[in-house]
Formats: structure tokens, C-alpha cells, sequence
């Protein structure tokens, strides 16, 4: 059986689905990325294997997210693709007719605005991150609860109460001041995700048409009550895709597929052995110059396979050639 | 010889080969600094308030790294170039202000540029500057304009010749003749970003992670605001918003405003987080190009990350959408 592998390594976490030659999810992995990314994408084959007959045969890889280039490196990526393209790739193949998509993941939230299924318009969240899922995730854990539990007992609210949304810090102030007064922890929580919500509306989608058929994608889509909020405050139906945790998983696999298709060549899949090998990360200050750049590297038994974060392309261009230099330099 | 020092920042970008001429037919030598660096930013950072905006802060480093370098450090003070139209507060306080923060700096040459007091003022303000360095008015007079004409050449290089500020100084200060093409490029462009935004977030690389040559690396051809005639961003800004209120609202709303007109494939607004004229003149065009719905509009907020993969995943995605729309454009056709 010929598959295609989409890897998403986001801040909070992994994610890895794999298609067949008709793009059908043939199975997906949902993990937690704890900041190791790539003990994160190593677990994901892993189990991606596990769950497979031994005939798999990979026909192109290719990764996503914020840390699609690290992940790219680890499993040999055919593609290395941001994930507001994979996202909309991924809605547009399960709703062709989606006008807006909206996702909302660990650190980012995105709004993407699709006419005639062509992305036409999207935005992201500025500066800061509030009002996407690790910001609900600190209150979890600050209310001792899971955030499974944060979204149920929300539900439950009846009078919600008003919490600032603009900033973590404030919408916490608030949360105290309004525990301290009395008010019940359910209403408490739901205040909260109709602030999440408020400020999604108000700062990624400001001056952008919301239009039917929404789609919500991302792992904060899990949230029922976030999704009960969306109902209430735009009075349009939002539709939540069955995987929409791996959507960007499923993106990155239909690009590659398309990708390969189109080009022919055999995937540079390093094979799901790499999840035994043992990387070493490590990062020094470049001082050839005076901007001091930090430069990542990844390696693998004393071998340097990539580094990045440069200014200019002196460490990625050889990176097993030059381990002479480098030591010289750092 | 006297040494006089420019930083390279702020309005260096739009008036270095104009003030280099004047000085240089005084007989005075004229140093810049060092293109910005971590180092640069990091110690200008450490100076100034927290809230200073990115600019200032570059700007301050700069200073510090000519302190040793130059016996003056030339800040000129851009009140107003039209009538009734201003310039943010950050540049009429940057003498007083430069004064404050870097104690060591050696004593700064100031001119203040206002139109609204009439021209014998600024005759008589470039007198006063001149007279530093030489007793004559008539030398002085000379010399401003034969930096005036060096002005104009610098300004058809980059709207003739489609250069950016850089190279158009580059062009200037090197004996090499002009290019035919600006922009070098790998392969045929396959798309036409209109940049907008002011030129020290523009051309200053290190605060805005290599934007320029980026968007060459997705063969991209890139039209910034210098190379527009000023009377094309002049009608751009009449038409957007009537009256211009900032000394460079041309930069941002009028080269915005034309680029919607047509020509680009999409438009990249590069401003400084905490800006208060640019989130107002950004506003804008956005708002504008919300309405016609025909060019792709992104705004993109510059600050201290040192981490450069949100401006990249942003750049990518709508370098994406570009050319998805193009690709689904022309099959359309087709």
C-alpha cells in the first residue's frame, strides 16, 4: 500500500496522519509535544507504525508547523509547508464549498478567508498569544483541573460572567476578582471562553467577512464550549471536521502526494528507524560577525545534519564540512 | 579635518546622499556607521524607555557606535516638508533626546526643517549650519545646492532606475556605472510584491530579518515606495485620504494607495510595533483594500523577536495564496 505521511510539529503538539493513494486518513497520532519536538515526532512513527501492516510502503513525507524544518530534517521531508497553507489545503479537500476556516492551536489562532476554494485573505494573531489554547491551558491548570474538565463544566454555565480577553494577565485578574466575589467556577469558565472567543473576533478576524460554511480546526476545537461561544457570538453554524486536531497533518500528506504525483521521484523518507536514532541538539553564538547570531544544529552520531538560525547561509550551506570552522568560531 | 558622524538610521535612508554632498563641499569628512546589528539594537535598547519604538532604539545604538568615530554627529530635525502637514514627535525630540541617553556622544549638529515657518527660515537655519565649517555664506549657499542636485540624482536613480535607497547609494559612493535592472534575480520573477512602509524598517535588514532579499528567494520582484515619482504618491494619498497629516504619509498610504491601483500581485505593509502615525496611515490602506477586494493586503509588525519564523511562516503562506490565485487565475483564463 502506497501512503503519504504529513508530520505537524506545533508548539503544543505533534501531530502525524497518513493518507493512501486515494487520500484516505488511514491513521493519525495526537501527542503532546512537552517541548521535545523531536523525541515528539520519533514517539509519533512510532506509534504511526504500530498501527500499520507491514506492507506500508512511504510515497513522500513532508512536515509542518513551527517546527517544520527541525521535523523535516528528522524524517527526510519531500515538503516543508507552513501551516496556514496546510490547514486551508486540508478544509478546502473535506468542504469544497468553506468560505472561512478558523483555527486556533496552541500559540497561533488563524483566520483564513476562501472564495471559489482559493484562499483569498488571511490573518493571525499579532504580537501576543492570548486567546489561543495555552492561554485556556494556564487557567486549567491554575483551577486544578484538566482541560477535558474546563470544557465540560463550562457547558454548564447559565450566567456567564465578563471577563477581559485582551491580554492573560488582565483576563487572570479578573477571573480572581470574580472567584473572590462569589461567583460559581462554571460561569467563571464559560466567561473565559467567550473572551477567548470576543478577542479571536475582535483582533484576528477585525475587517474580515465571516461568511458560511465555517470551519474550525485545531485542537481548541475540541472545547465544546468554545464552540457553544462561536454559536452564540457570530449566529452562524460552525462546522467542526471529524479529525480537525490533525488537519494540518492531513494538508501537509495531500500537498506531498499532489507534489509527488506531479514530479515522479522517490521519497527521501529516512525510514521509521529514525525514531531509534539518537539526535543531539545544541546551539552555539556565531561570532564571525557582529550580529552574533544563535545558530541550532542537529546531529547525529557527531555528524551535524542541518543548522539554521543564521543570518547568512555560512553554517547551513555545509553543514559536515565546515565542523572544523565551527569550532574555531565558537 | 572635521569628521562629521551620520548614523545609519531613521532618515538616513531617504537624505544620506544629499547631506554627505553638503558636507563634503565644505571641506568636512563625512563618516556613517555600521549597518545595524544585534549588538547595535541591543545597546541602543539598553538606553532609551521601554516604550520607544524599534526605530529610536536602532537609531540610539547607531549613535553610540560613532561615539569615538567623528568630532559631531550630524541629527537634523524633519518638522514639515508641506505646509500643515507633521512629523511624529520621536524625530523633532531626537537631538534633545539623543543629548540625554548617550552622555558621551560628541556635540550634535542640528537643523530643524519646518516649511510651515517659510523659506528665508530655512535659508537662514542651513546658513547657521553651514557656518561651522566655513565663514561664507556664499560657499555654504554653494554647497546646499549642489546637495540639493545630488538629492535629485539620488531620487531618479531609485525612480528611474528602480533601485532600493542602498543601492542607489552604493551607486553613488562606488565609481561602478548604474545597473540596467535593479534587483538582481535567479530566475524571471513570477510575481510583483508592492512593499510599503518607511525606509528604515524597509532597508534595515536586521530589524526586518532580510524582507528584501526573502521575497527574491520566492522570486518575487519587489517595488518599494522610493522608486514612485513623488507626484504619483502625492495623488495616491489626495485620492485615499485627502489632505496628508504626516511628513511621510507618501511612503505608506500614497505608495499603498497606488499600488492598489494595480501593477502588484499583493501588498506587504512593514510596520513598527507601537507606531502611532504608522497604525493610523496602515489602517488606511488596509481599510481600502478590504474594500476592493482585488489585491492581497498583509501588515506585518516589526519589534525586538530575535526569533524570525513569525515573519516567515507569514511570508510563505501569502506568497502561497499568491500564487495559488495566479495558478487558478490563469487556468480560469485558459
Amino acid at each position: 500500500m502506497k501512503t503519504y505521511l504529513g508530520v505537524d510539529v506545533g508548539s503544543v503538539t505533534t501531530k502525524l496522519a497518513l493518507l493512501n493513494e486515494s487520500d484516505e486518513l488511514v491513521s493519525h497520532v495526537y501527542l503532546l509535544t512537552q517541548g521535545k519536538p523531536i523525541e515528539a515526532v520519533q514517539q509519533g512513527l512510532r506509534e504511526i507504525r504500530r498501527q500499520l501492516p507491514e506492507d506500508v510502503d512511504i510515497g513522500g513525507v513532508a512536515t509542518t508547523g513551527s517546527a517544520r524544518y527541525l521535523a523535516g530534517v528528522i524524517v527526510g521531508a519531500d515538503l516543508v509547508k507552513n501551516e496556514i497553507t496546510t490547514h486551508a489545503v486540508a478544509a478546502l479537500h473535506y468542504y469544497p464549498d468553506v468560505q472561512t476556516i478558523i483555527e486556533i492551536g496552541g500559540q497561533d489562532s488563524k483566520l483564513t478567508v476562501v472564495r471559489d476554494g482559493i484562499v483569498i485573505d488571511f490573518a493571525m494573531n499579532t504580537v501576543c498569544a492570548a486567546g489561543t489554547g495555552s492561554f485556556l491551558d494556564h487557567q486549567a491548570l491554575r483551577l486544578d483541573m484538566s482541560i477535558q474538565e474546563l470544557s465540560q463544566r463550562a457547558l454548564t454555565s447559565r450566567t456567564p460572567v465578563r471577563i477581559a480577553g485582551r491580554c492573560t494577565v488582565f483576563a487572570e485578574s479578573d477571573m480572581v476578582h470574580k472567584q473572590q466575589m462569589g461567583h460559581s467556577v462554571e460561569d467563571i469558565l464559560y466567561g473565559l471562553c467567550q473572551a477567548l472567543v470576543r478577542n479571536y473576533l475582535g483582533n484576528v478576524c477585525l475587517g474580515k467577512e465571516i461568511a458560511a460554511p465555517i470551519v474550525f480546526q485545531g485542537g481548541v476545537a475540541f472545547n465544546q464550549a468554545i464552540i457553544r461561544a462561536f454559536r452564540e457570538e457570530i449566529d452562524i453554524e460552525v462546522i467542526v471536521p471529524p479529525h480537525h486536531e490533525v488537519m494540518g497533518a492531513i494538508g501537509a500528506a495531500l500537498l506531498v502526494h499532489e507534489d509527488m504525483a506531479a514530479s515522479k521521484t522517490a521519497s527521501q523518507f529516512r525510514g521509521f528507524d529514525q525514531s531509534e536514532v539518537k539526535y543531539h541538539t545544541s546551539s552555539f553564538e556565531c561570532k564571525a560577525c557582529p550580529n552574533h547570531c544563535e545558530v541550532a544544529e542537529i546531529s547525529q552520531d557527531g555528524h551535524a545534519l542541518a543548522r539554521w538560525g543564521g543570518r547568512c547561509d555560512m553554517w547551513e550551506r555545509v553543514p559536515t564540512t565546515q565542523l572544523q570552522l565551527s569550532e574555531e568560531s565558537k | 579635518m572635521t569628521t562629521v558622524g551620520i548614523p545609519r538610521a531613521l532618515l538616513y535612508y531617504q537624505y544620506y546622499p544629499m547631506w554627505k554632498t553638503f558636507f563634503e563641499h565644505l571641506g568636512v569628512e563625512v563618516v556613517v556607521s555600521a549597518p545595524t546589528t544585534r549588538k547595535t539594537l541591543a545597546e541602543g535598547a539598553a538606553r532609551v524607555v521601554a516604550d520607544t519604538c524599534l526605530p529610536v532604539k536602532v537609531f540610539t545604538g547607531h549613535v553610540i557606535s560613532l561615539v569615538g568615530n567623528c568630532d559631531c554627529i550630524f541629527i537634523p530635525v524633519v518638522r514639515s516638508l508641506k505646509r500643515k502637514s507633521y512629523n511624529c514627535s520621536k524625530f523633532l525630540g531626537l537631538p534633545d533626546m539623543t543629548r540625554a541617553v548617550v552622555r558621551e556622544a560628541p556635540p550634535i549638529l542640528e537643523i530643524e526643517i519646518d516649511i510651515n515657518q517659510g523659506k528665508g527660515r530655512l535659508y537662514r537655519d542651513i546658513y547657521r549650519l553651514g557656518r561651522h565649517f566655513s565663514w561664507n555664506p556664499l560657499k555654504v549657499r554653494e554647497a546646499a545646492n549642489v546637495a540639493w542636485q545630488a538629492y535629485l540624482e539620488y531620487r531618479e536613480l531609485m525612480c528611474r532606475h528602480g533601485l532600493t535607497p542602498p543601492q542607489a547609494i552604493d551607486n553613488i559612493t562606488s565609481t561602478t556605472q548604474a545597473p540596467e535592472s535593479a534587483l538582481d534575480y535567479t530566475d524571471l520573477p513570477q510575481a510583483t510584491i508592492g512593499l510599503i512602509g518607511h525606509a528604515y524598517l524597509l532597508y534595515d535588514e536586521h530589524i526586518n530579518y532580510q524582507l528584501i532579499q526573502r521575497l527574491q528567494q520566492y522570486d518575487v520582484a519587489v517595488v518599494t515606495p522610493e522608486m514612485l515619482p513623488g507626484h504619483v504618491t502625492e495623488a495616491a494619498v489626495n485620492k485615499l485620504v485627502g489632505k496628508a497629516y504626516w511628513t511621510y504619509e507618501e511612503e505608506v498610504v500614497g505608495a499603498g494607495g497606488h499600488y492598489l491601483e494595480g501593477g502588484v500581485d499583493g501588498i506587504i505593509g512593514i510596520m513598527a510595533f507601537g507606531c502611532g502615525p504608522d497604525s493610523l496611515m496602515m489602517d488606511m490602506v488596509h481599510r481600502q483594500a478590504t474594500r476592493q477586494k482585488t489585491t492581497p493586503f498583509m501588515c506585518l509588525t516589526l519589534e525586538e523577536h530575535t526569533s524570525e519564523t513569525g515573519i516567515i511562516t507569514r511570508l510563505e503562506a501569502f506568497m502561497d495564496m499568491i500564487y495559488r490565485r495566479k495558478q487558478r487565475g490563469e487556468t480560469v483564463c485558459v
